[in-house]
């Protein structure tokens, strides 16, 4: 039976700063750009969070259903290192504004940039299974950005948003090959977010991690799934892009111990395709694959079935390598919900607003009975948004409990 | 020469591939790759780069620690002796 990827958008903040602009507001080496391959960052406003990010990137999806096939999502799960409660699940808060229905499982996942690749396969396990036949499931990957100056180069590469993944027995954008994986997981504190306004990184231990993963994960793969080629069985590579820098060597590694001839040309033809969208958003955390998975569809040009290898990567750490298969129909499933365009309407700010967006952002996840969010405090960049559309924003918090509202952003308040 | 001195060699060798403004003469073994200006993707490729030379499989991770060039050489000479 197949089981996969039904649909797959995401909602990567309302806001945008070239990387080169933050690079000369900070005073960070240009040369380094080279490196990092970053365009843009993505920057949450700050009526933006967790969750409004994840139903601003899932409503789409949602509503593309008919409302009888909407009654069989059965599962919802948000992958989030960016909690807004010790027990309460982001998760509780989506199904209530997606309207989700209440014959469902609704629960949260962490596990840094990793969890929402070990959700979707236990969800698609779930799902083969035929405990619930018919049944669909949710997994929404949300995070937020907490890294300013402090975090010196790091800063450009981090992102903000959300990738939505329906999943399901018509899999148009990925037929996950089932029992066709590897993952490797070991304990290390590579990176790590101790309270709710800072990370903590250590970079070489971190790349050195999703490298050696990479590494055996692949391998667990192969050892599993007979005759794999590394340069002819998949048409396109997606993975976890902390920046798009790293999996430029991430893939040159990999390549090398292949045996593949020319390293650049297969980068190009297999990897750049699924880095359009992430350098123009930074790291998505566990949605980052998912982003990923949405460039490399909305970019590989191909109009026959092709098998794409994903690699997810999460600091702690553990791993997954898998694959699946991209329909004839994933193309226009992808495209229409329009991520390239979402992604160019974002509002450009100029370093100065950055910062100030940035310090209202800092308090986003910190644990408080009350507060006020003004989301029109920000109207002149809601009006700078590109495309006009009704989306879901944070107005506040009342004895713990968060207020949400919907809002037009575009020139159309 | 020693094993100590051909794993610096090589050490050198690739950070001066991977760094073409740093001269071989100018590196102190007290140095971190930081400090030579290797950014993080820098250091992977010099990291892949000896190891690869050297025919060390150790895992990446092993390198995580080394607070300068002295104990990665020592580390190095260590594992391919």
């Amino acid at each position: 039976m197949s089981v996969g990827i039904e649909a797959l958008n995401v909602h990567a903040g309302l806001a945008r700063i070239p990387v080169a602009d933050l690079f000369a507001g900070r005073g960070l080496d240009p040369a380094r750009l080279d490196n990092l391959m970053m365009e843009t960052k993505s920057v949450a406003l700050p009526f933006e969070d967790p969750v409004t990010h994840a139903v601003n990137a899932a409503r789409p999806v949602v509503e593309a259903l008919a409302p009888a096939d909407r009654e069989r999502i059965e599962l919802l799960v948000t992958s989030t290192e960016s909690g807004v409660d010790y027990s309460k699940s982001v998760a509780s808060y989506v199904h209530e504004h997606l309207g989700l229905s209440r014959r469902c499982r609704v629960m949260e996942v962490k596990q840094a940039c990793y969890a929402a690749t070990g959700a979707l396969q236990l969800a698609c396990g779930y799902l083969a299974s035929a405990a619930s036949p018919g049944a669909r499931a949710l997994v929404i990957a949300t995070d937020v950005s907490l890294v300013d100056e402090g975090a010196g180069y790091t800063e450009p590469a981090m992102g903000t948003g959300a990738a939505a993944v329906l999943l399901g027995e018509r899999p148009a954008v990925l037929d996950v090959d089932l029992g066709a994986f590897g993952v490797h997981s070991y304990e290390t504190l590579d990176s790590a977010r101790p309270g709710p306004r800072f990370d903590i990184a250590d970079a070489d231990r971190s790349l050195f991690a999703y490298l050696d993963c990479l590494t055996h994960s692949y391998r667990d793969y192969t050892d599993r799934v007979g005759g794999v080629d590394f340069a002819s069985t998949f048409a396109g590579l997606v993975m976890h892009t902390p920046f798009a820098g790293i999996v430029r060597a991430a893939h040159r590694k990999l390549a090398r111990d292949h045996g593949v001839a020319d390293v650049a040309a297969d980068f190009t033809s297999r990897v750049l395709p699924g880095l359009v969208y992430p350098r123009q958003v930074g790291n998505l955390c566990s949605g980052s694959v998912y982003l990923a998975l949405a460039s490399m569809v909305d970019h590989l040009g191909s109009t026959d079935p092709v098998r794409v290898g994903l690699y997810a990567y999460g600091s702690g750490c553990a791993s997954e390598f898998y694959s699946g298969v991209v329909g004839v129909d994933a193309a226009a499933t992808v495209g229409r919900m329009q991520i390239g365009d979402q992604l160019a309407a974002r509002c450009r700010l100029t370093f100065d607003e950055y910062r100030q967006v940035l310090a209202a952002n800092a308090d986003c996840l910190v644990p408080v009975a009350d507060r006020t969010v003004d989301p029109y405090r920000w109207g002149e960049f809601v009006d700078r948004v590109g495309l006009p559309r009704t989306v879901l924003a944070c107005t506040g918090v009342d004895g713990h409990h968060r207020r949400y509202d919907w809002i037009k952003v575009g020139g159309v308040r | 020469m020693t094993d100590r001195s051909h794993v610096r060699q090589v050490v050198h060798e690739v950070i001066t591939e991977i760094l073409p403004s740093v001269r071989a003469e100018d590196i102190d073994g007290r140095q971190h790759l930081k400090d030579l200006g290797a950014d993080s993707v820098d250091r992977v490729e010099i990291i892949l780069g000896v190891r690869e030379r050297l025919g060390v499989t150790e895992p990446l991770a092993s390198f995580s620690d080394l607070p300068d060039l002295d104990h990665l050489v020592a580390f190095l000479t260590e594992v391919t002796a």
